[in-house]
């Protein structure tokens, strides 16, 4: 960080002009991120989905959709691309959803410029910004899934020190708190966290692809 | 299984099974008729008028031929002793035979055949005890050096069925009387031992089936009957049993008197069994042609098997001094009873075809016709002394007709149940349809209740969080009283409570662990901001189904007051969130080391007054201690 690297390029997609241009003034004031583009609808953010893009801070609630298509085409299109969802409530369905999607974490709309830009500059430095919401969130939806009947276990099963850690998170208990609890390293915590987002992915995908074949919109060969 | 279910107008096919049998026992009745009468006409010399005596001796002395009195066979008022000698003289045409024989028709004694005072032909014993020959007619051959023209011949008969008169014989060519002597075997002898067989196969099965059917009384009536004719065979058709020819008559005057009850006993059941109630009438007439009742029916079970004994005791009673004699009168009487047995049979089986939802033409076509076979029979024997043979017919087709009747029932039954099974399933889908139907009208209506609720205690949460707090704004907005800070402070408080709603929404049900732990993303930010370190210490207290959204917001509420008090007043360095389980009970704490207050003393400020009315509307207990080291709250619920 100490080295000058070339500015991240942040992309904007946010419908309410007020928080559009609160966002972009944070942006433009940290250090090492610049603006590449803001959209107010998904079609113009899906316009300024190029290679070149590092952070896209999204709204989920646009006027001609959801922003989860957004992420996931994003997630797609875009490697190494960081996801961040803003929320006006950070309540766990939305933002949930959002990381089944491919977000890699969220932001409180309104919060303040400090706070925001250290949520940007966690996620670009690998972080995985989670709540005690969200985390106490997957952990009943990891359960939903083992215990369901029909679909017996997930394709990614958490490991038993990520369900120990989402378990301490979900309490209220911050990184470096559970990093002292499990005595690791805030860091682990956070590729632990990062795991579980990208196993939730998965589960999510195949989840999907499971739902689609039962409703036969996919034909599988046999 | 048995009972009584109107039947429908007979079918086509039951109209012909029932002529069929008709005819079938009508067409073996005159065939039986036809060869009894035709075997007795045998091609020789009928011999019919003899001289008969009785003698005093179980052994044969020739006597002179005055002690004869002439008689014609078969001999009518017969007799006052076992032993009796018929006397005739062969003719020369008698004498010129190649093999001179006589044909003993009746075939009930033994009959023993002596020439000129010597023995010359016979089955059983010379003297003793009367024997029982089973039956059987005898074709006997005479020593040719015996035979001449003139030669007297003494038929020494030792009588004890009372009725078997000696009947008419023969004497003639053997070969000749041959064929009536096979004919007359096959009739009187082996014809009645298959239609035994017949009795004793109905009267196992009615006595084995009887516990596993509703009618009980009807399958013992069955059972009694089909023993009582096999007990009518077994003394008729024994030869010189072991226990003698006097017990053997004993058997079969049980085994006639046992016919002669079970029969009307048999036909009460059925007409009773398979018939409905009728209005009540004369007693005397509902007695011979109404159904009887159960009760009825049992007490006639009853009355029928003691008949039997008494019938019993009373025969061997008689039997037990001149059996000769008394099997004639015995055999009168029970033959009197049958007579009027069976003619109240007629009459009721015949009332019971009359009647709509009897008529059973199978069942018809058997009942009426063994019961005039019956008649028939015993009028036969008891008026003109010959056999009876219509029995046998109607006893090979009685059965048969009574399994096709039941069978036809049981169809009928079978079908009736099939249908009413099928009604009571369309009964029941229709009704679990309804059921269902209800149930998901109740959920509907369960969980518009709820979403009632739900929407109203939002209301009653915007209304007392983010609505009160935004008129405060707008009214110190409107008197000019309130500075950016303060504006952006109250709208900030304004959406803090709106994301707490959010909240506890979202934790629903679950438990008060992940509550308290969203709790701290909602505060941690602002301690941070005041510099203020959280001392987070949160205990897994498992399901919390006692506190749900509405609690759980209540709590929220009452944590957010206490530390926003504390940020403002206390200056605090630290604050710790404590959580923990004991029991049933839930324990929060919030502590801070800010500057205290004294509870008592100075107004505690609106803050507070929130605090206790929130912890009131949830019933928890409350508590609130501080001091100078800083303040306490301690808020204990129910899980």
């Amino acid at each position: 960080m100490t080295q000058t690297p070339p500015r991240a390029r942040v992309a904007i997609v946010e419908d309410d002009a007020i928080l559009r241009e609160d966002l972009a003034r944070v942006v433009t004031q940290a250090e090492g991120l610049e603006v590449a583009g803001a959209a107010e609808t998904l079609a113009g953010g899906r316009a300024l989905l190029t290679p070149g893009l590092d952070v896209l801070l999204i709204d989920l609630a646009l006027p001609d959709g959801n922003g989860v298509d957004l992420i996931r085409e994003a997630r797609e299109r875009i490697a190494n691309i960081k996801i961040i969802v803003v929320s006006i409530f950070g309540d766990a369905r939305s933002v949930v959803r959002a990381i089944e999607a491919g977000a890699d974490g969220y932001l409180l709309k309104g919060a303040g410029e400090q706070q925001a830009e250290e949520a940007i500059r966690t996620v670009l430095g690998g972080g995985a910004p989670i709540s005690p919401a969200v985390a106490s969130h997957i952990l009943n939806r990891m359960r939903e899934r083992a215990t369901s009947t029909r679909d017996a276990a997930p394709d990614a099963p958490l490991t038993e020190k990520e369900t120990a850690v989402l378990i301490d998170l979900a309490k209220g208990f911050r990184y470096k708190e559970v990093a002292r609890l499990h005595g690791i390293s805030p860091h682990t915590v956070a590729d632990h966290v990062k795991s579980i987002y990208r196993k939730l992915a998965v589960n999510s995908r195949s989840e999907a692809v499971f739902e689609a074949v039962q409703a036969g919109l996919i034909k599988l060969k046999d | 299984m048995l009972k009584s279910e109107p039947l429908g107008a007979p079918t086509k096919g039951a109209w012909i099974i029932a002529a069929t049998i008709v005819a079938l026992q009508l067409a073996l009745s005159v065939g039986l008729f036809w060869a009894n009468s035709i075997a007795e006409e045998a091609r020789g010399r009928h011999v019919v008028d003899v001289g008969a005596a009785e003698a005093s001796s179980q052994s044969y002395f020739q006597l002179p031929d005055a002690a004869f009195r002439p008689v014609r066979l078969p001999r009518e008022g017969c007799c006052s002793s076992d032993n009796l000698i018929f006397r005739t003289h062969l003719t020369a045409e008698d004498a010129a035979l190649t093999n001179p024989s006589v044909l003993i028709v009746s075939a009930y004694d033994n009959a023993l055949i002596y020439v000129d005072g010597e023995l010359a032909a016979g089955f059983g014993r010379t003297s003793g005890p009367p024997p029982n020959m089973g039956r059987r007619p005898q074709l006997l051959r005479l020593p040719h050096n015996m035979v001449h023209e003139g030669a007297v011949v003494d038929v020494a008969v030792q009588r004890i069925i009372g009725f078997g008169h000696l009947q008419p014989f023969y004497i003639g060519e053997y070969d000749a009387l041959y064929p009536s002597f096979r004919a007359l075997g096959f009739l009187r002898h082996d014809l009645p031992l298959f239609n035994a067989a017949i009795g004793a196969f109905v009267a196992a099965f009615c006595f084995c089936a009887a516990p596993l059917f509703g009618a009980r009384g009807l399958m013992l009536s069955l059972a009694t009957l089909g023993a009582s004719w096999v007990l009518q065979h077994i003394g008729l058709y024994q030869t010189d049993p072991l226990w003698g020819a006097v017990a053997n008559n004993g058997v079969y005057f049980l085994g006639f008197l046992g016919a002669c009850i079970c029969l009307p006993w048999f036909f009460i059941e059925w007409t009773s069994v398979f018939s409905r109630a009728r209005p009540k009438r004369t007693a005397w007439l509902a007695v011979a042609l109404d159904p009887w009742d159960a009760t009825a029916r049992r007490r006639l079970a009853i009355a029928s098997l003691a008949t039997l004994a008494i019938g019993a005791a009373l025969i061997s009673w008689r039997l037990s001094f001149n059996p000769a004699v008394a099997s004639q009168d015995i055999n009168r009487v029970i033959g009197w009873i049958g007579l009027l047995a069976m003619a109240f049979c007629l009459v009721r089986i015949v009332a019971f075809y009359l009647r709509p939802g009897s008529r059973d033409p199978i069942a018809a076509s058997a009942f009426v016709f063994v019961i005039l076979a019956a008649i028939a029979d015993i009028s036969m024997v008891r008026f003109f002394k010959t056999y009876g043979v219509f029995l046998g017919a109607a006893v090979t087709f009685f059965p048969l007709a009574l399994l096709l009747s039941l069978a036809f029932r049981a169809r009928g039954i079978f079908e009736a149940a099939t249908a009413t099974a099928e009604k009571l399933n369309v009964l029941v889908t229709d009704r679990e349809r309804e059921i269902l139907r209800s149930h998901e009208e109740i959920r509907r209506n369960e969980r518009a209740a709820m979403l009632l609720e739900e929407r109203s205690r939002i209301m009653r949460d915007m209304h007392d969080g983010i609505g009160g707090q935004l008129l405060g704004l707008i009214l110190q907005a409107r008197s000019r009283k309130l500075s950016d800070q303060s504006l952006v402070s109250g709208l900030e408080q304004s959406l803090d409570d709106l994301r707490l709603v959010v909240d506890s929404l979202e934790q629903g049900e679950g438990s008060l662990t992940g509550a308290l732990g969203a709790f701290r993303g909602r505060i941690e930010p602002r301690c941070e901001a005041a510099g203020v370190e959280l001392d987070w210490q949160i205990e897994d207290v498992g399901t919390t189904p006692n506190i749900g959204p509405d609690k759980t917001l209540q709590i929220y509420r009452i944590l957010l007051e206490a530390c926003t008090n504390a940020l403002k007043h206390g200056a605090p360095k630290r604050i710790g969130v404590l959580l923990k389980r004991d029991g049933d009970r839930i324990e929060i704490a919030l502590t801070d080391d800010g500057a205290g207050f004294a509870p008592g003393a100075v107004q505690p400020g609106r803050g507070l007054a929130n605090i206790r009315t929130r912890a009131q509307r949830i019933g928890a207990h409350l508590e609130i201690d501080s001091g100078a080291a800083g303040t306490g709250i301690l808020l204990a619920l129910g899980a």
